[in-house]
Protein backbone atom coordinates (compact mmCIF):
# COMPACT_ATOMS: atom_id res chain seq x y z
CA UNK A 1 0.00 0.00 0.00
CA UNK A 2 1.82 3.49 -1.45
CA UNK A 3 0.90 6.66 -0.87
CA UNK A 4 0.24 8.39 -3.78
CA UNK A 5 3.50 10.52 -3.67
CA UNK A 6 5.34 7.12 -3.79
CA UNK A 7 3.81 5.50 -6.23
CA UNK A 8 4.74 9.19 -8.43
CA UNK A 9 8.17 8.97 -7.04
CA UNK A 10 8.17 5.04 -8.32
CA UNK A 11 7.03 6.02 -11.54
CA UNK A 12 9.27 9.07 -11.96
CA UNK A 13 12.36 6.47 -10.73
CA UNK A 14 11.28 3.82 -13.13
CA UNK A 15 10.82 6.38 -16.34
CA UNK A 16 14.33 8.03 -15.09
CA UNK A 17 15.79 5.05 -15.15
CA UNK A 18 14.36 3.47 -18.79
CA UNK A 19 15.93 6.85 -20.37
CA UNK A 20 19.19 6.44 -18.88
CA UNK A 21 18.86 2.82 -20.06
CA UNK A 22 18.21 4.76 -23.63
CA UNK A 23 21.14 6.70 -23.61
CA UNK A 24 23.30 4.32 -22.25
CA UNK A 25 22.62 1.82 -25.04
CA UNK A 26 23.20 4.41 -27.70
CA UNK A 27 26.28 5.61 -26.53
CA UNK A 28 28.18 3.48 -29.42
CA UNK A 29 25.88 4.08 -32.01
CA UNK A 30 26.41 8.02 -31.93
CA UNK A 31 30.47 8.53 -30.12
CA UNK A 32 32.95 7.42 -31.96
CA UNK A 33 35.51 8.49 -29.64
CA UNK A 34 37.08 5.08 -28.98
CA UNK A 35 38.57 6.87 -25.28
CA UNK A 36 34.86 7.95 -24.21
CA UNK A 37 33.35 4.55 -24.91
CA UNK A 38 36.16 3.11 -22.60
CA UNK A 39 35.15 5.59 -20.18
CA UNK A 40 31.57 4.80 -19.99
CA UNK A 41 32.41 0.85 -20.10
CA UNK A 42 34.79 2.01 -16.80
CA UNK A 43 31.20 4.08 -15.15
CA UNK A 44 29.74 0.71 -16.12
CA UNK A 45 32.15 -1.61 -14.25
CA UNK A 46 31.77 0.91 -10.99
CA UNK A 47 28.05 1.17 -11.20
CA UNK A 48 28.11 -2.54 -10.58
CA UNK A 49 30.74 -2.01 -7.61
CA UNK A 50 28.71 0.66 -5.86
CA UNK A 51 25.23 -1.21 -6.11
CA UNK A 52 26.87 -4.22 -4.62
CA UNK A 53 28.67 -2.31 -2.14
CA UNK A 54 25.22 -0.62 -1.18
CA UNK A 55 22.77 -3.87 -0.95
CA UNK A 56 25.53 -4.73 1.98
CA UNK A 57 26.33 -1.48 3.39
CA UNK A 58 23.46 0.79 2.56
CA UNK A 59 20.75 -1.64 3.43
CA UNK A 60 22.46 -3.35 6.85
CA UNK A 61 24.08 -0.11 7.75
CA UNK A 62 27.26 -2.02 7.73
CA UNK A 63 29.92 0.59 6.14
CA UNK A 64 32.37 -1.53 4.98
CA UNK A 65 35.91 -0.62 4.32
CA UNK A 66 36.97 -3.43 2.29
CA UNK A 67 34.87 -4.18 -0.65
CA UNK A 68 38.03 -4.31 -3.09
CA UNK A 69 38.43 -7.56 -1.66
CA UNK A 70 35.05 -9.00 -3.54
CA UNK A 71 36.56 -6.92 -6.62
CA UNK A 72 39.92 -8.10 -6.55
CA UNK A 73 38.98 -11.48 -5.53
CA UNK A 74 36.54 -11.56 -8.87
CA UNK A 75 39.64 -9.75 -10.84
CA UNK A 76 41.89 -12.14 -9.48
CA UNK A 77 40.13 -15.28 -10.18
CA UNK A 78 38.88 -14.37 -13.63
CA UNK A 79 43.03 -13.40 -14.43
CA UNK A 80 44.50 -16.42 -13.19
CA UNK A 81 41.79 -19.16 -14.66
CA UNK A 82 42.08 -17.50 -18.00
CA UNK A 83 45.89 -16.76 -17.88
CA UNK A 84 46.96 -20.13 -16.69
CA UNK A 85 43.96 -22.54 -17.74
CA UNK A 86 42.97 -20.74 -20.94
CA UNK A 87 39.26 -20.61 -19.63
CA UNK A 88 36.96 -18.14 -21.48
CA UNK A 89 35.82 -14.87 -20.47
CA UNK A 90 32.37 -15.78 -20.12
CA UNK A 91 32.83 -18.58 -17.47
CA UNK A 92 35.86 -17.15 -15.78
CA UNK A 93 33.01 -13.94 -15.17
CA UNK A 94 30.48 -16.09 -13.42
CA UNK A 95 33.40 -18.09 -11.28
CA UNK A 96 34.81 -14.84 -10.12
CA UNK A 97 31.93 -13.60 -8.75
CA UNK A 98 31.40 -17.44 -7.62
CA UNK A 99 34.29 -17.49 -5.48
CA UNK A 100 33.66 -13.34 -4.40
CA UNK A 101 30.58 -14.93 -2.92
CA UNK A 102 32.71 -17.44 -1.14
CA UNK A 103 34.51 -14.77 0.08
CA UNK A 104 31.90 -13.23 1.74
CA UNK A 105 30.37 -15.94 3.38
CA UNK A 106 33.82 -16.76 4.83
CA UNK A 107 34.37 -12.74 5.93
CA UNK A 108 30.69 -12.41 6.47
CA UNK A 109 30.18 -15.40 9.43
CA UNK A 110 32.74 -13.76 12.06
CA UNK A 111 32.17 -10.33 10.32
CA UNK A 112 28.65 -9.68 11.34
CA UNK A 113 29.02 -9.89 14.55
CA UNK A 114 31.00 -7.12 14.90
CA UNK A 115 29.64 -3.44 14.51
CA UNK A 116 30.34 -0.02 13.74
CA UNK A 117 34.22 0.62 13.29
CA UNK A 118 34.99 -2.80 14.25
CA UNK A 119 33.26 -4.17 11.14
CA UNK A 120 34.69 -1.67 9.21
CA UNK A 121 38.30 -2.47 10.17
CA UNK A 122 37.62 -5.92 9.66
CA UNK A 123 36.32 -5.58 6.16
CA UNK A 124 39.30 -3.14 5.92
CA UNK A 125 41.82 -5.81 7.31
CA UNK A 126 40.72 -8.69 5.20
CA UNK A 127 41.05 -6.82 1.95
CA UNK A 128 44.75 -5.62 3.33
CA UNK A 129 45.44 -9.43 3.65
CA UNK A 130 44.38 -10.24 0.17
CA UNK A 131 46.53 -7.27 -1.59
CA UNK A 132 49.44 -8.60 1.06
CA UNK A 133 48.85 -11.96 -0.41
CA UNK A 134 49.30 -10.78 -3.94
CA UNK A 135 52.85 -9.94 -3.39
CA UNK A 136 54.01 -12.97 -1.72
CA UNK A 137 52.88 -15.36 -4.11
CA UNK A 138 54.10 -13.14 -6.83
CA UNK A 139 55.48 -16.31 -8.38
CA UNK A 140 51.76 -16.86 -9.36
CA UNK A 141 50.33 -13.58 -9.37
CA UNK A 142 52.66 -11.53 -10.95
CA UNK A 143 53.64 -9.52 -7.63
CA UNK A 144 53.34 -5.50 -7.72
CA UNK A 145 53.21 -5.90 -11.68
CA UNK A 146 50.25 -7.86 -12.02
CA UNK A 147 49.79 -10.80 -15.05
CA UNK A 148 49.18 -9.11 -18.47
CA UNK A 149 47.88 -10.94 -21.16
CA UNK A 150 44.48 -11.73 -20.33
CA UNK A 151 42.29 -12.62 -23.12
CA UNK A 152 39.40 -9.97 -24.04
CA UNK A 153 35.85 -9.71 -22.86
CA UNK A 154 35.23 -9.21 -26.96
CA UNK A 155 37.27 -8.20 -30.01
CA UNK A 156 35.44 -4.92 -30.89
CA UNK A 157 34.78 -2.52 -28.67
CA UNK A 158 31.19 -2.01 -29.50
CA UNK A 159 30.91 -5.95 -28.60
CA UNK A 160 33.06 -5.23 -25.23
CA UNK A 161 30.92 -2.34 -24.66
CA UNK A 162 27.44 -3.72 -25.29
CA UNK A 163 28.75 -6.99 -22.75
CA UNK A 164 29.70 -4.11 -19.72
CA UNK A 165 26.07 -2.96 -20.13
CA UNK A 166 24.22 -6.01 -20.40
CA UNK A 167 26.24 -7.18 -17.30
CA UNK A 168 25.70 -3.65 -15.43
CA UNK A 169 21.70 -4.14 -15.94
CA UNK A 170 21.82 -7.43 -14.87
CA UNK A 171 23.72 -7.14 -12.10
CA UNK A 172 22.14 -3.80 -11.07
CA UNK A 173 18.68 -4.93 -11.81
CA UNK A 174 18.75 -7.56 -9.21
CA UNK A 175 19.81 -5.09 -6.47
CA UNK A 176 17.15 -3.27 -7.58
CA UNK A 177 14.52 -5.25 -7.58
CA UNK A 178 15.97 -7.33 -4.83
CA UNK A 179 16.56 -3.88 -3.13
CA UNK A 180 12.64 -3.23 -3.47
CA UNK A 181 11.22 -6.39 -2.67
CA UNK A 182 10.37 -7.77 0.98
CA UNK A 183 13.50 -8.78 1.50
CA UNK A 184 14.47 -5.00 0.35
CA UNK A 185 12.57 -3.88 3.21
CA UNK A 186 13.92 -6.59 6.00
CA UNK A 187 17.46 -5.39 5.34
CA UNK A 188 16.36 -2.26 5.73
CA UNK A 189 14.71 -2.51 8.75
CA UNK A 190 17.90 -4.41 10.11
CA UNK A 191 19.85 -1.00 9.53
CA UNK A 192 17.27 0.95 10.83
CA UNK A 193 16.97 -1.35 14.53
CA UNK A 194 18.40 -5.05 14.16
CA UNK A 195 16.71 -6.28 17.45
CA UNK A 196 13.49 -4.40 16.86
CA UNK A 197 14.07 -6.58 13.70
CA UNK A 198 14.86 -9.53 15.81
CA UNK A 199 11.89 -9.39 17.81
CA UNK A 200 9.79 -8.79 14.86
CA UNK A 201 10.76 -12.48 13.87
CA UNK A 202 13.78 -11.79 11.80
CA UNK A 203 16.22 -14.06 11.32
CA UNK A 204 18.99 -10.85 11.11
CA UNK A 205 22.18 -12.83 10.58
CA UNK A 206 20.98 -14.98 7.34
CA UNK A 207 19.98 -11.89 5.61
CA UNK A 208 23.16 -9.91 6.32
CA UNK A 209 24.88 -13.20 5.27
CA UNK A 210 22.62 -13.15 2.43
CA UNK A 211 23.30 -9.88 1.76
CA UNK A 212 27.28 -10.42 1.75
CA UNK A 213 27.35 -13.14 -0.21
CA UNK A 214 25.02 -11.19 -3.46
CA UNK A 215 26.87 -8.52 -2.98
CA UNK A 216 30.43 -10.26 -3.12
CA UNK A 217 29.07 -12.37 -6.07
CA UNK A 218 28.27 -8.88 -8.22
CA UNK A 219 31.61 -6.83 -7.31
CA UNK A 220 33.46 -10.01 -8.44
CA UNK A 221 31.68 -10.70 -11.73
CA UNK A 222 32.67 -6.89 -12.06
CA UNK A 223 36.19 -7.15 -10.98
CA UNK A 224 36.32 -10.45 -13.01
CA UNK A 225 34.99 -7.88 -16.37
CA UNK A 226 37.57 -5.84 -15.02
CA UNK A 227 40.76 -7.71 -15.52
CA UNK A 228 39.15 -9.14 -18.94
CA UNK A 229 38.68 -5.43 -20.22
CA UNK A 230 42.25 -4.33 -18.92
CA UNK A 231 43.87 -7.46 -20.32
CA UNK A 232 45.41 -7.13 -17.29
CA UNK A 233 45.18 -7.18 -13.10
CA UNK A 234 47.20 -6.09 -10.36
CA UNK A 235 47.22 -5.29 -6.63
CA UNK A 236 45.59 -1.88 -7.37
CA UNK A 237 42.23 -4.23 -7.57
CA UNK A 238 42.70 -4.87 -4.06
CA UNK A 239 43.86 -1.20 -2.83
CA UNK A 240 41.95 0.22 -0.33
CA UNK A 241 42.03 3.45 -2.75
CA UNK A 242 39.07 1.63 -4.56
CA UNK A 243 37.44 0.34 -1.27
CA UNK A 244 37.36 4.18 -0.34
CA UNK A 245 36.09 5.00 -4.31
CA UNK A 246 33.06 3.12 -4.07
CA UNK A 247 32.11 4.65 -0.35
CA UNK A 248 32.34 8.29 -1.81
CA UNK A 249 30.84 7.35 -5.04
CA UNK A 250 28.28 5.80 -3.06
CA UNK A 251 27.58 8.73 -0.08
CA UNK A 252 27.65 11.47 -3.06
CA UNK A 253 24.70 9.86 -5.04
CA UNK A 254 22.68 8.64 -1.77
CA UNK A 255 23.63 5.45 0.43
CA UNK A 256 20.98 3.02 0.43
CA UNK A 257 19.05 3.52 -2.56
CA UNK A 258 20.83 1.43 -5.07
CA UNK A 259 19.91 4.23 -7.80
CA UNK A 260 21.51 6.85 -6.08
CA UNK A 261 25.06 4.94 -5.74
CA UNK A 262 25.05 4.36 -9.50
CA UNK A 263 24.33 7.67 -10.91
CA UNK A 264 27.35 8.61 -8.48
CA UNK A 265 29.57 6.17 -9.92
CA UNK A 266 28.29 7.67 -13.72
CA UNK A 267 29.19 11.64 -12.25
CA UNK A 268 32.28 11.00 -10.58
CA UNK A 269 33.87 8.82 -13.45
CA UNK A 270 32.84 11.44 -16.23
CA UNK A 271 33.78 14.42 -13.26
CA UNK A 272 37.39 12.26 -13.19
CA UNK A 273 38.08 12.28 -16.28
CA UNK A 274 36.93 15.77 -17.39
CA UNK A 275 39.32 17.18 -14.93
CA UNK A 276 42.05 15.25 -16.80
CA UNK A 277 42.69 19.04 -18.88
CA UNK A 278 43.69 20.15 -15.39
CA UNK A 279 45.94 17.53 -13.98
CA UNK A 280 47.71 19.71 -11.43
CA UNK A 281 44.77 20.60 -9.78
CA UNK A 282 42.51 17.72 -10.48
CA UNK A 283 42.72 16.00 -7.39
CA UNK A 284 42.01 19.42 -5.47
CA UNK A 285 38.81 19.95 -7.16
CA UNK A 286 37.54 16.99 -7.20
CA UNK A 287 38.27 16.81 -3.38
CA UNK A 288 36.07 20.20 -3.40
CA UNK A 289 33.56 18.91 -5.16
CA UNK A 290 32.58 15.83 -2.93
CA UNK A 291 32.81 17.74 0.09
CA UNK A 292 30.58 20.21 -1.16
CA UNK A 293 28.21 17.62 -2.12
CA UNK A 294 28.58 16.12 1.29
CA UNK A 295 27.80 19.42 2.89
CA UNK A 296 24.90 20.64 0.84
CA UNK A 297 23.72 17.53 -0.23
CA UNK A 298 24.09 15.17 2.67
CA UNK A 299 20.99 12.64 1.53
CA UNK A 300 22.96 12.73 -1.90
CA UNK A 301 22.33 14.03 -5.19
CA UNK A 302 19.72 11.67 -6.40
CA UNK A 303 17.52 11.82 -3.10
CA UNK A 304 17.93 15.12 -3.27
CA UNK A 305 16.60 15.55 -7.08
CA UNK A 306 13.73 12.91 -6.47
CA UNK A 307 12.56 15.76 -3.05
CA UNK A 308 12.66 18.38 -5.44
CA UNK A 309 10.78 16.35 -8.06
CA UNK A 310 8.37 15.51 -5.24
CA UNK A 311 7.46 18.96 -4.19
CA UNK A 312 6.77 19.56 -7.79
CA UNK A 313 4.72 17.31 -8.01
CA UNK A 314 2.75 17.83 -4.56
CA UNK A 315 2.74 21.24 -5.73
CA UNK A 316 0.88 20.29 -8.90
CA UNK A 317 -1.56 18.65 -6.88
CA UNK A 318 -3.10 21.17 -4.92
CA UNK B 1 -6.63 -24.60 31.48
CA UNK B 2 -2.95 -25.32 30.54
CA UNK B 3 0.32 -23.91 31.16
CA UNK B 4 1.62 -22.22 28.15
CA UNK B 5 5.19 -20.81 29.70
CA UNK B 6 6.98 -22.27 32.79
CA UNK B 7 9.64 -20.37 34.19
CA UNK B 8 12.08 -22.45 37.03
CA UNK B 9 14.76 -21.54 38.86
CA UNK B 10 15.67 -18.06 36.27
CA UNK B 11 18.90 -16.47 36.96
CA UNK B 12 21.09 -13.71 35.15
CA UNK B 13 24.25 -12.73 36.34
CA UNK B 14 26.40 -9.85 34.95
CA UNK B 15 29.58 -10.09 35.75
CA UNK B 16 29.20 -10.53 39.42
CA UNK B 17 25.65 -9.02 40.14
CA UNK B 18 22.72 -10.88 40.23
CA UNK B 19 19.68 -9.39 37.63
CA UNK B 20 17.52 -12.11 38.26
CA UNK B 21 17.76 -14.46 40.75
CA UNK B 22 16.37 -18.04 40.91
CA UNK B 23 13.01 -16.04 39.92
CA UNK B 24 10.38 -19.58 39.39
CA UNK B 25 6.52 -18.95 37.89
CA UNK B 26 4.08 -20.05 35.80
CA UNK B 27 1.30 -18.85 33.20
CA UNK B 28 -1.81 -20.38 32.10
CA UNK B 29 -3.17 -20.37 28.64
CA UNK B 30 -5.14 -17.15 28.19
CA UNK B 31 -3.98 -15.52 31.43
CA UNK B 32 -2.89 -11.90 32.03
CA UNK B 33 0.31 -11.99 34.04
CA UNK B 34 1.52 -8.55 35.42
CA UNK B 35 5.44 -8.38 36.80
CA UNK B 36 5.96 -4.54 38.81
CA UNK B 37 9.06 -4.05 41.32
CA UNK B 38 11.09 -1.26 41.58
CA UNK B 39 13.67 0.18 38.99
CA UNK B 40 16.46 -2.18 38.53
CA UNK B 41 14.60 -5.18 39.74
CA UNK B 42 15.08 -7.59 36.99
CA UNK B 43 11.62 -7.23 35.23
CA UNK B 44 13.03 -6.25 31.82
CA UNK B 45 15.96 -8.22 32.24
CA UNK B 46 13.23 -11.07 32.46
CA UNK B 47 11.72 -10.20 29.02
CA UNK B 48 14.95 -10.24 27.35
CA UNK B 49 15.68 -14.22 29.14
CA UNK B 50 12.36 -15.06 27.72
CA UNK B 51 12.55 -13.82 24.00
CA UNK B 52 15.98 -14.82 23.83
CA UNK B 53 17.88 -11.64 23.60
CA UNK B 54 19.82 -12.32 27.02
CA UNK B 55 20.90 -16.07 28.06
CA UNK B 56 19.93 -17.18 31.18
CA UNK B 57 23.16 -18.35 33.86
CA UNK B 58 20.48 -21.31 35.10
CA UNK B 59 17.49 -22.30 34.79
CA UNK B 60 14.44 -23.44 32.52
CA UNK B 61 12.22 -21.92 30.57
CA UNK B 62 9.27 -24.16 28.85
CA UNK B 63 7.23 -22.98 26.39
CA UNK B 64 4.20 -24.49 25.39
CA UNK B 65 6.23 -28.11 26.94
CA UNK B 66 9.61 -26.96 24.40
CA UNK B 67 12.21 -25.59 26.58
CA UNK B 68 12.99 -22.34 24.73
CA UNK B 69 16.25 -21.62 26.09
CA UNK B 70 19.16 -20.89 24.02
CA UNK B 71 16.90 -20.18 21.08
CA UNK B 72 17.65 -17.50 18.75
CA UNK B 73 14.81 -14.29 19.41
CA UNK B 74 13.75 -14.93 16.11
CA UNK B 75 12.76 -18.48 16.91
CA UNK B 76 11.19 -17.37 19.73
CA UNK B 77 8.87 -15.33 18.05
CA UNK B 78 8.22 -17.77 15.30
CA UNK B 79 7.11 -20.38 18.15
CA UNK B 80 4.84 -17.88 19.12
CA UNK B 81 6.33 -15.34 21.38
CA UNK B 82 6.57 -11.40 21.02
CA UNK B 83 7.29 -8.51 22.83
CA UNK B 84 7.78 -4.95 22.88
CA UNK B 85 9.98 -2.43 24.08
CA UNK B 86 9.82 -0.58 26.95
CA UNK B 87 11.46 2.50 25.05
CA UNK B 88 9.79 2.17 21.87
CA UNK B 89 11.93 0.75 18.95
CA UNK B 90 10.35 1.62 15.11
CA UNK B 91 12.01 1.68 12.43
CA UNK B 92 11.86 5.55 12.18
CA UNK B 93 12.59 5.59 7.82
CA UNK B 94 10.34 3.03 6.96
CA UNK B 95 6.36 4.08 7.36
CA UNK B 96 3.68 2.64 9.61
CA UNK B 97 2.85 0.04 7.11
CA UNK B 98 6.01 -1.03 6.64
CA UNK B 99 7.11 -1.24 10.20
CA UNK B 100 4.12 -3.95 10.57
CA UNK B 101 4.49 -5.49 6.99
CA UNK B 102 8.37 -6.91 8.32
CA UNK B 103 6.97 -8.88 11.68
CA UNK B 104 4.35 -10.12 8.95
CA UNK B 105 7.33 -11.56 7.18
CA UNK B 106 8.09 -13.19 9.94
CA UNK B 107 8.70 -17.41 9.27
CA UNK B 108 5.22 -17.27 11.83
CA UNK B 109 3.68 -14.32 10.30
CA UNK B 110 4.92 -15.20 6.39
CA UNK B 111 3.15 -18.57 6.58
CA UNK B 112 -0.04 -17.81 8.40
CA UNK B 113 0.33 -14.45 5.57
CA UNK B 114 -0.77 -17.23 2.78
CA UNK B 115 -3.34 -18.86 4.09
CA UNK B 116 -5.72 -16.05 5.48
CA UNK B 117 -4.82 -13.36 3.17
CA UNK B 118 -1.81 -11.24 1.54
CA UNK B 119 0.62 -9.75 3.41
CA UNK B 120 -0.57 -6.18 2.69
CA UNK B 121 -3.59 -7.12 3.61
CA UNK B 122 -2.71 -8.59 7.15
CA UNK B 123 -0.34 -5.47 7.75
CA UNK B 124 -3.23 -3.22 7.10
CA UNK B 125 -5.85 -5.46 9.57
CA UNK B 126 -2.96 -5.43 12.48
CA UNK B 127 -2.75 -1.30 11.76
CA UNK B 128 -6.33 -1.45 11.63
CA UNK B 129 -6.90 -3.03 14.96
CA UNK B 130 -4.60 -0.81 17.44
CA UNK B 131 -6.54 2.25 15.33
CA UNK B 132 -3.41 3.54 13.35
CA UNK B 133 -5.73 3.41 10.00
CA UNK B 134 -5.06 6.21 7.88
CA UNK B 135 -1.74 6.72 9.14
CA UNK B 136 -0.01 3.77 6.91
CA UNK B 137 1.86 6.05 4.55
CA UNK B 138 3.25 8.27 7.18
CA UNK B 139 7.00 7.35 8.69
CA UNK B 140 7.39 6.32 11.54
CA UNK B 141 9.69 9.30 13.00
CA UNK B 142 6.62 11.75 12.51
CA UNK B 143 4.12 9.83 14.56
CA UNK B 144 3.43 10.68 17.87
CA UNK B 145 4.73 8.72 21.09
CA UNK B 146 1.22 7.36 21.73
CA UNK B 147 0.89 6.12 18.35
CA UNK B 148 4.29 4.46 18.59
CA UNK B 149 3.25 2.65 21.28
CA UNK B 150 0.45 1.37 18.99
CA UNK B 151 2.61 0.67 16.54
CA UNK B 152 5.05 -1.20 18.94
CA UNK B 153 1.91 -3.00 19.74
CA UNK B 154 0.75 -4.04 16.22
CA UNK B 155 3.68 -5.12 15.39
CA UNK B 156 4.20 -7.46 18.28
CA UNK B 157 0.41 -8.58 17.11
CA UNK B 158 1.63 -9.52 13.42
CA UNK B 159 3.85 -12.26 14.36
CA UNK B 160 0.98 -13.44 15.45
CA UNK B 161 1.89 -14.74 19.18
CA UNK B 162 0.12 -16.92 21.63
CA UNK B 163 2.13 -15.31 24.24
CA UNK B 164 2.65 -11.27 24.14
CA UNK B 165 5.30 -9.91 26.57
CA UNK B 166 3.90 -5.42 26.97
CA UNK B 167 7.16 -3.72 28.69
CA UNK B 168 5.69 -0.87 30.12
CA UNK B 169 3.14 -0.04 27.63
CA UNK B 170 1.93 2.94 29.07
CA UNK B 171 5.24 4.53 29.93
CA UNK B 172 5.15 8.27 28.74
CA UNK B 173 1.49 8.31 27.75
CA UNK B 174 -1.04 10.70 28.96
CA UNK B 175 -3.89 9.82 30.66
CA UNK B 176 -6.50 10.12 27.54
CA UNK B 177 -4.15 7.94 25.68
CA UNK B 178 -3.83 5.43 28.40
CA UNK B 179 -7.32 5.45 28.58
CA UNK B 180 -7.74 4.12 24.70
CA UNK B 181 -4.53 1.71 24.64
CA UNK B 182 -6.23 -0.22 28.07
CA UNK B 183 -9.04 -1.25 26.44
CA UNK B 184 -7.08 -2.64 23.25
CA UNK B 185 -4.83 -4.92 25.80
CA UNK B 186 -7.96 -5.96 27.29
CA UNK B 187 -9.66 -6.91 24.22
CA UNK B 188 -6.25 -9.13 23.22
CA UNK B 189 -6.61 -10.87 26.27
CA UNK B 190 -10.82 -11.38 25.65
CA UNK B 191 -9.52 -12.90 22.97
CA UNK B 192 -7.52 -15.36 23.90
CA UNK B 193 -3.76 -14.27 23.98
CA UNK B 194 -1.75 -15.12 27.04
CA UNK B 195 -0.24 -11.72 28.45
CA UNK B 196 2.37 -10.60 30.98
CA UNK B 197 2.52 -7.10 31.19
CA UNK B 198 5.32 -4.88 32.91
CA UNK B 199 4.13 -1.68 34.30
CA UNK B 200 4.80 1.05 36.65
CA UNK B 201 1.17 2.55 36.87
CA UNK B 202 -0.44 0.14 38.83
CA UNK B 203 -4.01 1.05 39.23
CA UNK B 204 -4.00 0.89 35.26
CA UNK B 205 -1.96 -2.37 35.22
CA UNK B 206 -4.76 -3.96 37.62
CA UNK B 207 -7.54 -3.41 35.65
CA UNK B 208 -5.38 -5.73 33.16
CA UNK B 209 -4.61 -8.53 35.46
CA UNK B 210 -5.13 -10.70 38.01
CA UNK B 211 -2.40 -12.18 39.10
CA UNK B 212 0.97 -10.02 39.99
CA UNK B 213 4.49 -11.13 40.47
CA UNK B 214 6.70 -8.48 42.39
CA UNK B 215 10.26 -8.58 41.98
CA UNK B 216 12.84 -6.63 44.20
CA UNK B 217 16.44 -7.23 43.41
CA UNK B 218 16.69 -9.54 41.01
CA UNK B 219 14.64 -11.91 43.12
CA UNK B 220 10.69 -12.79 43.24
CA UNK B 221 9.02 -11.52 46.97
CA UNK B 222 5.32 -12.04 46.33
CA UNK B 223 3.12 -13.78 43.70
CA UNK B 224 -0.54 -13.18 44.12
CA UNK B 225 -3.32 -11.20 43.42
CA UNK B 226 -3.41 -7.15 43.58
CA UNK B 227 -5.03 -7.61 46.80
CA UNK B 228 -2.98 -9.99 48.64
CA UNK B 229 -0.51 -8.04 46.88
CA UNK B 230 -1.63 -4.82 48.99
CA UNK B 231 -1.37 -6.81 52.33
CA UNK B 232 2.26 -7.89 51.74
CA UNK B 233 4.65 -6.91 54.01
CA UNK B 234 7.66 -7.51 52.00
CA UNK B 235 5.66 -5.42 48.56
CA UNK B 236 4.72 -2.99 50.72
CA UNK B 237 8.31 -2.06 52.00
CA UNK B 238 10.06 -2.73 48.61
CA UNK B 239 7.32 -1.07 46.13
CA UNK B 240 4.78 0.16 47.18
CA UNK B 241 5.55 2.14 50.25
CA UNK B 242 3.45 3.57 53.05
CA UNK B 243 0.08 4.35 51.79
CA UNK B 244 0.60 2.56 48.27
CA UNK B 245 -2.22 -0.20 48.90
CA UNK B 246 -4.50 1.78 47.67
CA UNK B 247 -2.80 1.88 44.02
CA UNK B 248 -3.32 -2.00 43.61
CA UNK B 249 -6.57 -1.93 44.74
CA UNK B 250 -9.17 -1.24 41.93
Amino acid sequence: MLAKENRSLFTSERIGLLVALAILSAVPLFIENRAVVELVILANIYAVYVASWDILCGYTGRVSFGHALFIGGGAYTAALLNFYFKIPPWLTIFIGGGIAAILGLIIGMPCLRLRGPYFALATFAAAAVAHGLTDVYWEITGGLDGLYGISPIWPTLAGKYYFSLLLTVLCCGIVYAGGRSNKGLILKSIREDEMAAMASGINTTRYKLTAFVVSGFLAGAAGAFYSHNQLHVGPETLSINLSILVIIMSVVGGIGTITGPICGAYLLTIFNEMLREWEEVRLLIYTAAVVLILLFLPKGVLPTLSDAIMGLIKKKGR
Amino acid sequence: MGTILEVHDLTKYFGGLGAVRNVSFTLHQGETLGIIGPNGAGKTTIFNLLTGFLKPSRGMITFRGESIVGLKPWTIVNKGIARTFQIVRPFHQLTTFENVTISCLSQTGASKGRKDGGVEEKSGKFLESVGLSGKEGMLAKDLSHGDLKRLELARALATEPELLLLDEPFAGLGLQEIYSLSPLIQKLSQEGHSIIIIEHKLRELMKLVKRVITLNFGEKIADGTPEELSRDEKVIQAYLGKGGQTLVTV
